[in-house]
C-alpha cells in the first residue's frame, strides 16, 4: 500500500497550482502506469450530477465512471480540435477549432448550440 | 456572460492538463478553447447522467449504477469509452478492496494488540508470584478467571 501514499502525495503536488486544491483530491493511481484512476475531483462530479433533478441517488462507482468518461471526452475533443488547427498550420488551438469540430464529428451533436444563451439557460 | 459558480464547472487545472497530455508537445490552447472545453466535459457529465438515468428507471432502480453508465455511453455513440471504462472499473474496484481490507487488518492488529498487552500482564503477576503459590493459591485462580 506503500505506493498508493505516494501517489497520492504526487497527485497534490499537481494540483496545488491550480488554485482548486480545496476539492477532494481523486484516487491515486494503481502501480500500473496506463491504468491512472481519475484525476477530476469526484466531489464535482457528484455536483453535476446531483444537478440532475431526476436523479434520486448515485453510487459510487458511477461517479468514478462519469468523472473518468469526462477525461476521455476531454482528451478526445482536444485532439479532435487540433486536428482542425493543423489543417490551418495553426499551433494554438482556438475556439473556433472546437466548433468546427463539434459540427464536424457526430458524436459531439450534443454540444451544438453551446453557446452563451444555451449554457446560462441550462444553469437555472 | 454569467456563469454558475465554480461547483458546476470542472477545475480548470486538471481540465488543462489533460488537454496538454492529450495534444503533440508544443501545441498549445487559448483560454476560450479551454473554457468551451470544461463547459463542453460539465455538459458531457450532465447529459451522460440525464442518459444513464434513463437506463436506472428501466430497471426500476433509484441508484445510478456502473452499468447504466456505461449503457449511456454507448446510446451516446461513445462505444470507444467502454473498453476503456471498464479496464478504469476494474481498476477501482481492486483499488476499493484493497482499502476496504487494509482498514479492516488495521482494526484487526488493534483489537489483536490490546488483547495480548493484557495476556502478558496476567503472565508477569504469576511469575512474580510462583513462589508465593502455595499460600495465594486462591488469588491467582480468581485472577486468571478473570482474564
Amino acid at each position: 500500500m506503500a505506493a498508493v501514499a505516494a501517489g497520492n502525495g504526487a497527485f497534490r503536488e499537481e494540483e496545488g497550482t491550480g488554485g482548486d486544491a480545496a476539492a477532494p483530491q481523486p484516487h491515486a493511481p494503481t502501480s500500473a502506469p496506463g491504468a491512472r484512476l481519475s484525476r477530476l475531483p469526484l466531489a464535482r462530479v457528484k455536483a453535476l450530477v446531483k444537478a440532475d433533478p431526476d436523479v434520486t441517488l448515485a453510487g459510487q462507482e458511477a461517479i468514478f465512471i462519469l468523472a473518468r468518461a469526462a477525461e476521455l471526452f476531454v482528451e478526445t475533443i482536444a485532439k479532435d480540435a487540433y486536428c482542425c488547427a493543423q489543417q490551418g498550420k495553426r499551433k494554438t488551438l482556438q475556439r473556433r477549432d472546437l466548433d468546427n469540430a463539434i459540427e464536424a464529428v457526430d458524436e459531439f451533436a450534443f454540444l451544438e448550440g453551446i453557446g452563451r444563451r444555451w449554457w446560462k439557460s441550462k444553469m437555472q | 456572460m454569467a456563469e454558475r459558480p465554480e461547483d458546476l464547472n470542472l477545475p480548470n487545472a486538471v481540465i488543462t492538463r489533460i488537454i496538454k497530455e492529450a495534444l503533440p508537445d508544443g501545441v498549445s490552447i487559448s483560454k476560450e478553447a479551454r473554457s468551451a472545453i470544461s463547459r463542453a466535459a460539465s455538459v458531457f457529465v450532465l447529459y451522460a447522467t440525464s442518459c444513464a438515468n434513463n437506463f436506472a428507471m428501466k430497471g426500476k432502480r433509484k441508484t445510478l449504477n456502473a452499468s447504466d453508465v456505461l449503457s449511456a455511453m454507448e446510446e451516446m455513440e461513445f462505444q470507444r469509452f467502454v473498453t476503456p471504462l471498464k479496464e478504469a472499473l476494474e481498476a477501482y474496484r481492486r483499488e476499493q478492496k484493497g482499502k476496504k481490507e487494509a482498514s479492516e487488518q488495521k482494526k484487526k492488529d488493534k483489537d489483536k494488540k490490546t488483547d495480548s498487552e493484557e495476556q502478558d500482564k496476567s503472565r508477569d503477576e504469576d511469575n512474580d508470584e510462583d513462589e508465593e503459590r502455595l499460600e495465594e493459591e486462591e488469588q491467582n485462580e480468581e485472577e486468571e478467571v478473570d482474564n
